[in-house]
């Protein structure tokens, strides 16, 4: 086991922000330390050696922080999330000529497909404009693609399930080279692009924008910039989710949201 | 002259797995009056696990419990556990994070993730403590807690109800102190109340 030290975490952000712009400083110290001491594990690596690789630049830096930052997502992760946002979130924004949703933080597109899929069943899909951000291309060029491994596929059925979905999820997509490709249909309404959540701004106004499980990486000042910017992303009324541990605490915006589901974290704008 | 706080941070950490909720039970229930200290339990539990341990032990202990929220203050007199599904790191602000790195030792929280993050932290752990277990988890944090020269504890494997955990830690290094079964408990009330400097 290679452990890092604090000290040395922060030569090491500021060398990767030299090297490739890329800023880990307002990310959560506790947990970079815990990925970068993973990190040399995993790959027999020193710290001097870590530095000589990412030096490279590249695709070397590159996938450096592609491990620091985590991806993992899935369809319908938490599904009783997604129960609470068909019956307390669509019901509300039913009477909306138009949906903008924001899925902040998109990862390989599981959760935009998902909502995409709760819209369609929900009669919503055809006025609604889901935008997909993410800072890593590479997860975006994968969810402009659709395509998911079929093993995860089976979970991601049974989250749809366990999610009350109407139909069966591989009515969504068919099967080619042994993987599921999404239905084009269903990419539609759906906008990828690169967004950095720490360094980009408002760029829509939205009913709803589910930032999940990506809080939880940034620290609490750095935190407190990315809710500004949620917030401000907001239409009045509008809905803000996120992850399940995740809470509104220590964010500066408590008072200006009200609770809706109090244990999976959906809020609403209220001034 | 500084003021010295009479009574700074410092930090209890138990792990245990199967066969340890007993065990922690009993922990809870030594805690009879205000500690001068954070006790953190990390104890295996599933991805699922609904069972929300401050209110299973409610009615055993005054001293306040929680399930520590992502950037929670650590304060002395309190009980916290570690919730299901991520890690639970203690950062040099002394505050709790959620971390959903990867498992460790198909353990998500892993003992020696807290372990190890509170030995980084800077603050002073007043003791470490394994018990029963099926697993390796734990052994090379409470090792390293050893190592920054705190005090360090294992359940005696011999009595632990799954012994792989605690004699795990005991192979990775031999300076632990071992509990035995007939004075477990009063030797963890005694360094649960010691006023440690
Ligand atoms: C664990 S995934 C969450 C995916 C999905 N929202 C879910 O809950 O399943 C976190 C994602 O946040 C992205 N991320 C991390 N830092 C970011 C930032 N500063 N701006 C935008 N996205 C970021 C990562 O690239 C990753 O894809």
């Amino acid at each position: 086991m290679v452990l890092l030290e604090y000290k040395e975490l922060e030569l090491l952000i500021t060398r990767v922000r030299e090297i490739s712009g890329f800023d880990f400083s307002g990310y959560a110290r506790p947990s970079l330390l815990r990925r970068a001491s993973r990190y040399l594990t995993k790959h027999t690596m020193n710290l001097p050696e870590l530095y000589i690789h990412i030096e490279q630049g590249g695709k070397a830096v590159y996938d450096f922080i592609q491990e620091m930052t985590v991806n993992y997502s899935e369809m319908f992760r938490d599904p009783d999330f997604f129960i609470s946002v068909r019956s307390e979130i669509l019901t509300y924004l039913e009477s909306y000529p138009a949906i903008r949703l924001w899925i902040a933080g998109c990862a390989s597109g599981e959760e935009a497909f998902s909502m995409a899929i709760l819209l369609k069943e929900a009669g919503l899909f055809d006025r609604s404009l889901i935008y997909a951000t993410d800072l890593s291309e590479r997860v975006l060029s994968s969810a402009r693609e659709g395509v998911f491994s079929l093993g995860h596929m089976r979970t991601f059925s049974e989250n749809y399930m366990l999610a009350e979905g109407k139909n069966s999820l591989s009515d969504y997509y068919h099967v080619a080279y042994s993987k599921a490709v999404m239905d084009h249909n269903l990419r539609k309404n759906i906008v990828f692009s690169l967004h950095d959540l720490t360094g980009d701004g408002v760029f829509n106004e939205f009913q709803m924008v589910s930032c999940r499980n990506v809080m939880i990486y940034f620290n609490l000042e750095q935190r407190r910039k990315v809710f500004k910017l949620l917030y401000e992303s907001l239409g009045m009324f509008g809905f803000l989710c996120l992850g399940k541990r995740e809470t509104l605490r220590y964010s500066g915006f408590e008072e200006n949201f009200r609770i809706i589901n109090g244990h999976l974290n959906i809020y609403q704008k209220i001034k | 002259m500084t003021e010295l706080n009479p009574n700074p941070l410092n930090l209890v950490l138990m792990g245990g797995s199967s066969g340890s909720f007993v065990i922690f039970e009993q922990i809870v229930k030594l805690a009879t009056r205000p500690l001068s200290c954070a006790v953190i339990f990390v104890i295996h539990r599933g991805k699922s696990s609904l069972a929300n341990l401050p209110h299973l032990f409610k009615a055993k202990t005054k001293v306040r419990m929680e399930e520590p929220e992502h950037l929670d203050p650590v304060v002395n007199d309190c009980i916290y556990f570690a919730v299901p599904d991520y890690h639970l790191l203690v950062g040099p602000d002394a505050r709790f994070y959620l971390d959903d790195t990867d498992k460790d030792f198909f353990s998500r929280p892993s003992i020696d993730a807290t372990f190890i993050s509170a030995a980084q932290s800077g603050i002073k752990i007043r003791a470490a403590m394994l018990f029963s277990g099926a697993s390796k988890d734990g052994a090379s944090g409470l090792k390293l807690i050893a190592e920054k020269g705190f005090a360090t504890y294992v359940q005696n494997p011999d009595f632990a109800e799954v012994p792989r955990m605690p004699a795990e830690a005991i192979s990775q290094y031999g300076g632990h102190q071992i509990l035995n079964e007939k004075n477990i408990f009063e030797e963890i009330s005694s360094v649960l109340y010691s006023y440690s400097t």
